[in-house]
Formats: C-alpha cells, structure tokens, sequence
C-alpha cells in the first residue's frame, strides 16, 4: 500500500506524543499523584503504541508493550501495587517502548534480549503478588504474563474465540468442504435486536454462500395486544446448497449474534435434493438490497396492520408440525412474490423493524449533507484540529511577511503633504496595518509548539546520565508551556541534550565531593525556557562545580586558541568553551566526548538566529542561556546605511543609538577604539570599515548602535545612517549563495533593495577571538 | 444507493487515518471522533448508518459511549462495531452488553473490515 509511509509518518508523530505524555505522567506519579486517571492515561499511551505497532507489524515493540500493558492492566485493577519499585520499573519500561519506537522507525533492530530483564521482572512481580495473594490463582496469572504474542497484521480467524479451536480442526479435515446441503436452525432470543443485530444480514451473508432457502417458523408470533415491536419472534430454518462451505464459514457469518440466539447446523448428503421440492422461498446469491429497503416510517405500520394480521391468523391455527406448517405458512405468505428479495422478505415476515427504524436516520442523513461529502466521499466532524503539511504553513508565513513588508512600504511612502490631503487613504492604511498585524501573528501562532516536546526528552537522558557517571541527578523543567516557532523548536533537541551532557558530565560533582562541599547528594540541572520580548530564553542551568576556568585556559592556550601571553577575563575563559575545537580532551567520558563539543552546539544554534552564553561560578554552579528568535521567518530591525548600501540589524538586539559627534571614543594601545557609555568601556566596531565599503559619510554625521550581544557584552557598532524601523521577511543567505562572517541573513526591502541582516553575537566573537589570539 | 455514512470513534490517529482510508476507499463517507463524548456529539447532529469505536479512550470510554448511544431514542438499531486489541475479550463482552453489534479486531484487515460492515449494515 502505497499509503504505508503516510500511516507509519502519522504513527510516529503519535508515539512521540504519547512518549512524552508517558513522561509527563511518571514525573507527576514520582511526586506521588498515584491517582486512577494517571494510570488510565498511561494505560492508554501504551496500548495505543501497541495497536499502531500491531498494524504495522512491529513485533518486537509488540511483544513488550503488551507484557507492559498487562503489568500496568495489573497495577490499573489493584493486583499489583504502585509502589516506588514499580514506578521505577514503569519509567524504564517507557524507555524501552521509546527504544523499541525508535528502532522501528529506523529500522534499526535492537538486540533479541533488550527488554528482556524488565519482562522477567513483570512476570516476577505477578507471581510475587498472586502468591501473596491466592494460591490458585497464581498459576493463572503467570500464564497470563507468559503468553507469548505474535502480532498478525490479518489475522480475523483469531476472533472467533471459542469455535476457534474446533474450526481449526474442520479446516484441518478436507472432509468438510463436499460439496453440500446444509440445514441450519436460527432461533434468535428475544433481544436479538437490541444490538442492532438483524437476521436479514445474516441471511444475506449465507446468500453470499450458496443457494438458499429460508424457512420462517411463526408460532411464536403473539396477538397483536402482547407484541413487543423490539423483540424477536421468528426463527428459520434454512436450507444451503453450496459447493464448498465449511461449518466454519457459516458459523462465521453468525459471529455477532452469538449468545444471542440458538443455532444448530447439520450437513446433510454431499448430493442435494431438488430445491425445486423445498416449498420455500429460493433466494439466488447474492443479492444486494435495493433502496427500496429504506421503508419510510409509515411502512411500518402498514405493515403491522396488514401483513402482520395476516400472518397472525396462520400462527392461530391449529399447531402442525413445524416442518410442515411453516413452509405452507412461507408459501402462502409469499404467494405474491415467488422471488423475493431480502428486504422484501424483511417487510413481509420481520416483525421488528430495524430497516424501517434506519429509515428515518437515513433520509435525515441524506436532507442533511446533500453534496457534502460526495466530491471527497469523507468529512471529519467533531475534530477540533487539523494537520497540514508545514511547507504548506510556511508558504503562508512567508506571503505574510511580504504583505506585511509591503504594508510597511506603503506606510513610508506616505509623505506628509499626502497624508494632509488623503485623510481617507490614511485611515485605511492604518487599518490596514493594524489587520496585516493581527494575520501576521495569528499565522505564527499556527507553527508556534510548546518547548514541551523537547523538554520532555530530557528526563530520561538525565536519568541514563547519573546512571553512567554513577552521581545522583535531578532534573527540574520549568516553563514547558513556553512556545516557539516548531522549526526553531526541531533544532533545539541537538544543543540541549549536549549542554545537559556537559552540565551532567563536567558540571555536577559525584555525591561525595559534593557532600565534602557541603551541598546535597543530588545535583540538580533546571531547564526552563521563557519569554523574553521577542525571543525565547532557554536556560540550562546546575548547581555542580562551574568551569574550571584554569584548566579550561590551559587547555585553550595549548591548542593555539589563546596566545601563550593573553590574559583573558574570567567571561572570557568561561566562552572559550564555545570555541572552534576546543574540548578538555583527558577529561572526557564516553557521554559528552562524542566529537561533539559546544562548538557545535554554538553553530547550530547561530543558525536558527540564537545565541548561547555561558556564566559560572567556581564550586556553585553553571548557567548557560539560549536566546533564541520567536520565529525564524518575520525579524524587527532597524534599517541602517553603511556606505551606500542598506543594512539591517535586529531590534532586538539595539540598547540605543547616539549620534557619534555626541558619543566619547577613545583610542587603545592596539589601534582600535572603544566607546565609553557611562562609565562601561565597549568594543567599536566600524561596519563600512569591517565590510569594506566606500563613501563614509562626514565623521560627526554617523550614528553609533549600540548593541548587547549576549551576557551584556555591549558593542558599539558604526554605521553611516539611521533610515527606520520595520519588520523584514528573513532570507537565507546559506541557501541562496553562501555563510557570510558577521552576517546573519539577508531580507528583501520594500523598494527591492536586498538588504543584508547584521550578526552582532558574530561580529562581537570574531573580534574577541582576534584579540584573544 | 446513497453513500454509508461511518462514524469512527477512537483516540490513536494512526488507526483514524487507517480506518478513514480503507473506509473512503471503498466509497463509505467517513465521520471522526477522538472519544466517546465527541462521538455522541457527532451522533447528535449527523445521521450515520454504523459506527466503529475503540474501546480504551480518554473522556469517555467505548463501554460508556455504547451504553449512551443505546440509551438514546432513535439509535437502537444503530451498528455499532467494537474495534478491540487480541487481549480485550472480558472489554469485548462488556461492550456486547452495552449494546454493541459486532467487532473489528485490531489491527484490522481492510477488505475484513468493509465485509464486516456489511454484515450489520442494510
């Protein structure tokens, strides 16, 4: 099926959220909510994980979720009690069914025995509670948890429960598929009807079998005072000629009503009698119902007066043997209509009404979506969400930032002499602002995800952490609510986990240096996010020894990326962590010497327009912030001029603008120059000087930006003039030419200027690296 | 022969997706529900001529959207079809107490599934 891949897409997207619900339930459970809905909830998760799993046919993810599932049905019905050992259990049992997830999704198949021990350990926890608990019952309950599971993508025989087995043996007998006469007795109970199960159906399907011939036996009828129009009176007696049907296949088609009614099948001679003989209705098979089977309501009484009545008056006669009686009864019944069909027959000896009762649904069905429904054959309703193809999203995002640049455009062009003589026009394009604004938000709105998908992943990283590095952990997550752009939010998983390995491996100390520091066995690692006007700040933050800034120089300087003489301040250090290269090689372990270092974790997220910064206290702790754009697609900046040409710095990054005949400079030792803004000396950075562009304007004329790069580095950057502020649609300079230092991107103005985006964090670190150097 | 109408009931939007596609395929128009209340809600405003529930859902169950469906005036003769999972047969018997027609084991085979519906469907 050609639809698998969209089938197995849309099932990993759910286990990814049903994970992270099964975390988010365990972390509430260990802090003692050990309530009935918790547990239903992740009872659900995993057997919903494992019905997608079983229809895909991964078996091994199979296997342990139902063991899982039978543990959890257990501690969900009081058989095993939720203790802490048990919640330890469940929570590694989540990490295995994640594994389990990941393995199918990659295809990557993990060991025979992973999973294996936790098995053993459900199956040991029922033995221990049923032995505590009955005796007799214990036997049962490992059996339960021994069966072993083969999940079968079509397996429907499987259903048949108790005709199963004996089936199995007719199949197994050839004898059974003579060609053939059967008769076959259907006595419904009463009730037949209440679960909307029909004879009329049933007959149809036997139809599908071979030639039948039907037999109503209506003694049972009642006088019309004591009928009940929702019970079943009638039973049949059916002939079935056919070439090659089992007991199981007819027994089959009664599945449904089993337990509902009384049946008695018999094979008669392999070579059948006449039907012609049988004075009974010969119906050919199959036959499809006609519309006419939607009787309108009125029908139903017509019936009941005319045909019913009549009936009735056969069932007062005398009692004759069935066999005989009835036919006659069939017979004359039928007498109009030798060849009826199904509903016919249904209108004719079927008391109780089931096609009549659909009748009204039907019609009403048909009022009510006349067309609707007919061009696609389907309509969801009662959903309240959709999901769409984000390139899709991200056409829409991309238009709206044109329209809202646009909207700028026009704005600007509005010179006051227009604006005194078009007050109208004026208006509207207010309006219109106001209306690109609200679409441009609502629009974001729609890609924004909570950190929550990402946050949720990181328990069970902490937890395998303190297991290899033997310290005891915990990890706090705050503000997992907090949203971001979800393309932002899919580049995040990377850095996070290796800044979590950093704080895990290098920062938090082992539970006894810990204690002979006099701070808690349990190192702690907070990750939090939060807003911060227009970006997200993501904080991982612990409480372990801080960089070890001597060795972190010592370390630098013997890989060239400091000079043997520089004297870098503490900050410094502390961001060398970051640079190109760098890693404290003897000193890592297996967890985050994996040849990824914060380098990485840096590029990666400049590329998503973020920062990182560093700040450590020796022997308390390490924080490190994320500062990351709401979204990728729509930046506020200010429009600036360097040379003739238009850049952009981001808003969000601009402290305040002074003119430069106003500002202070003073020259350093290395020719450079610095700002003094009260009284905090700032790196200079002149960008027609940097870019290397022509036709500065007069010295006192150029402004001065100052910017905060992140962790309150200021920097003061030179450009030539001011032009405005507006919003401006990111382009990718990456994907459309190539990475350029110092610059984060390029966007598309108004006039159709492209305008180059200036990357402060990047200017700012290239020159502390040529200074440090 | 106007189109059936199905209401699929079940909170895995894996199995919706497959059920919406076997179900569109073979030209059935196809109503979904993520639990048993968003089922009754569709039930209250659409006509359909079966539906197909999961048992295990949040809010409200299959057992209890069943017994609701049942026990409203014009849908006893409504079929409705128990999707269960191999190991539900104690779930399977309740939900045939409650009212239910017939069922669908999970995973389900398409071509089974559309017979099945046309085993308690006129």
């Amino acid at each position: 099926m050609s639809d698998l891949d969209d089938f197995k897409a849309t099932y990993f997207d759910e286990c990814s959220e049903l994970l992270t619900e099964l975390e988010e339930q365990f972390a509430a459970i260990e802090a003692g909510e050990r309530d009935a809905d918790r547990l239903n909830a992740v009872f659900r998760a995993i057997h919903s994980i494992k019905g997608g799993a079983g229809a895909f046919g991964f078996s091994a993810l199979v296997g342990f979720a139902h063991a899982y599932e039978t543990l959890l049905d257990y501690v969900r019905d009081g058989r095993i009690e939720l203790s802490d050992d048990v919640v330890v259990l469940c929570i590694r049992a989540n990490d295995i069914v994640a594994d389990h997830v990941k393995a199918a999704q990659t295809g990557e198949a993990l060991p025979a025995e992973y999973g294996m021990d936790e098995k053993a350990r459900f199956d040991a926890l029922a033995r221990g509670e049923s032995i505590a608990d009955d005796d007799d019952m214990s036997g049962e309950h490992v059996e339960e948890f021994d069966i072993e599971f083969t999940p079968v993508m079509v397996n429907l025989d499987a259903m048949y429960d108790d005709e199963a087995a004996a089936d199995d043996a007719f199949d197994i007998a050839p004898m059974q598929l003579d060609a053939g006469h059967w008769e076959i007795r259907f006595t419904p109970h009463r009730a037949l009807y209440a679960r909307a199960n029909d004879p009329l159906l049933l007959f149809r399907e036997l139809a599908a079998l071979g030639e039948l011939h039907v037999r109503p036996i209506l003694e049972e009828i009642p006088p019309l005072s004591d009928f009940e129009p929702f019970a079943v009176y009638c039973s049949w007696e059916i002939t079935m000629v056919s070439d090659n049907v089992t007991e199981t296949m007819i027994r089959e088609v009664f599945e449904f009503v089993e337990g509902d009614c009384d049946i008695a099948i018999a094979q008669l001679g392999a070579a059948p009698a006449a039907p012609a003989a049988i004075p009974a209705t010969t119906i050919a098979a199959p036959v499809p119902p006609p519309a006419s089977a939607v009787a309108p309501e009125d029908d139903l009484l017509a019936l009941a007066d005319d045909e019913v009545a009549h009936l009735l008056d056969f069932s007062a006669e005398p009692a004759a043997p069935a066999p005989t009686a009835a036919p006659v009864v069939a017979q004359d019944a039928f007498e109009e209509a030798p060849s009826l069909s199904f509903a016919e027959l249904a209108d004719t000896i079927m008391p109780a009404a089931p096609a009549a009762k659909a009748a009204p649904v039907k019609l009403a069905a048909a009022a009510a979506a006349p067309a609707e429904g007919e061009e696609n054959g389907n309509r969801s309703v009662g959903v309240q969400s959709i999901r769409v193809d984000l390139d899709k999203v991200d056409r829409v995002v991309n238009m709206v930032g044109e329209l809202v640049i646009t909207q700028s455009m026009l704005t600007q062009q509005m010179d006051e002499t227009l604006r005194a003589r078009y007050t109208e026009l004026v208006r509207g394009l207010e309006v219109l602002a106001q209306t690109t604004r609200g679409l441009q938000d609502s629009v974001m709105a729609i890609r924004a995800q909570p950190v929550k998908s990402v946050f949720s992943r990181m328990p069970r990283l902490v937890r395998e952490l303190a297991t290899k590095t033997s310290k005891k952990i915990k990890l706090e997550t705050i503000g997992e609510n907090t949203e971001i752009d979800k393309t932002i939010i899919e580049q995040l998983s990377d850095p996070l986990t290796q800044m979590i390995r950093n704080s895990a491996d290098h920062g938090i100390e082992t539970p006894d240096k810990r204690l002979a520091r006099g701070k808690s066995e349990t190192g702690t690692i907070r990750l939090s996010a939060e807003q911060a006007g227009g970006n997200i700040l993501i904080i991982v933050e612990d409480d372990g020894g801080g960089i070890n800034r001597e060795r972190v120089l010592q370390v630098a300087r013997d890989k060239g990326i400091v000079a043997p003489d520089a004297q870098p301040t503490d900050e410094q250090i502390d961001q060398l962590i970051f640079a190109p290269g760098f890693s404290t090689a003897e000193a890592l372990s297996d967890i985050s010497g994996r040849g990824v270092g914060m380098d990485v974790v840096l590029s990666n997220i400049k590329k998503i327009g973020g920062s990182v910064h560093v700040r450590s206290w020796t022997g308390k702790g390490c924080r490190m912030t994320l500062r990351l754009p709401l979204t990728l697609a729509v930046l506020d900046v200010m429009l600036v001029k360097v040379g003739e040409s238009p850049y952009v710095v981001p808003l969000s990054s601009i402290v305040e603008t002074i003119q430069c005949s106003r500002a202070s400079f003073e020259r350093v030792p290395s020719g450079g120059q610095v700002l003094q803004v009260r009284g905090e000396y700032v790196q200079v950075i002149d960008l027609a000087q940097r870019f290397q562009m022509t036709g500065e304007a007069e010295p006192e004329n150029r402004f001065v930006v100052l910017c905060e790069a992140e962790g309150s580095h200021k920097v003061a950057l030179i450009v030539d003039d001011i032009i405005g502020q507006q919003q401006v649609v990111i382009k990718s300079l990456e994907e459309n030419f190539e990475r350029v230092d110092g610059i984060a991107g390029g966007t598309i103005l108004g006039d159709d200027n492209v305008a180059l985006i200036v990357d402060v964090q990047g200017l700012k670190t290239s020159i502390v690296h040529k200074n440090a150097a | 022969m106007t189109t059936l109408r199905v209401l699929t009931v079940d909170d895995s939007r894996t199995i919706l997706a497959m059920l919406h596609h076997t179900l569109s395929n073979a030209g059935f128009e196809v109503l979904q529900a993520e639990d048993g209340k968003q089922g009754l809600d569709v039930l209250r405003n659409e006509a359909v001529d079966v539906v197909i529930t999961d048992i295990n859902m949040p809010v409200m169950d299959g057992i209890e959207f069943i017994k609701n469906v049942r026990a409203t005036g014009n849908h006893q003769s409504l079929p409705i079809l128990i999707l269960t999972t191999e190991t539900s047969q104690d779930k399977r018997d309740q939900g045939k107490a409650a009212g239910g027609t017939g069922w669908i084991v999970k995973p389900f085979d398409p071509e089974k599934l559309i017979s099945v519906i046309h085993r308690v469907v006129h």
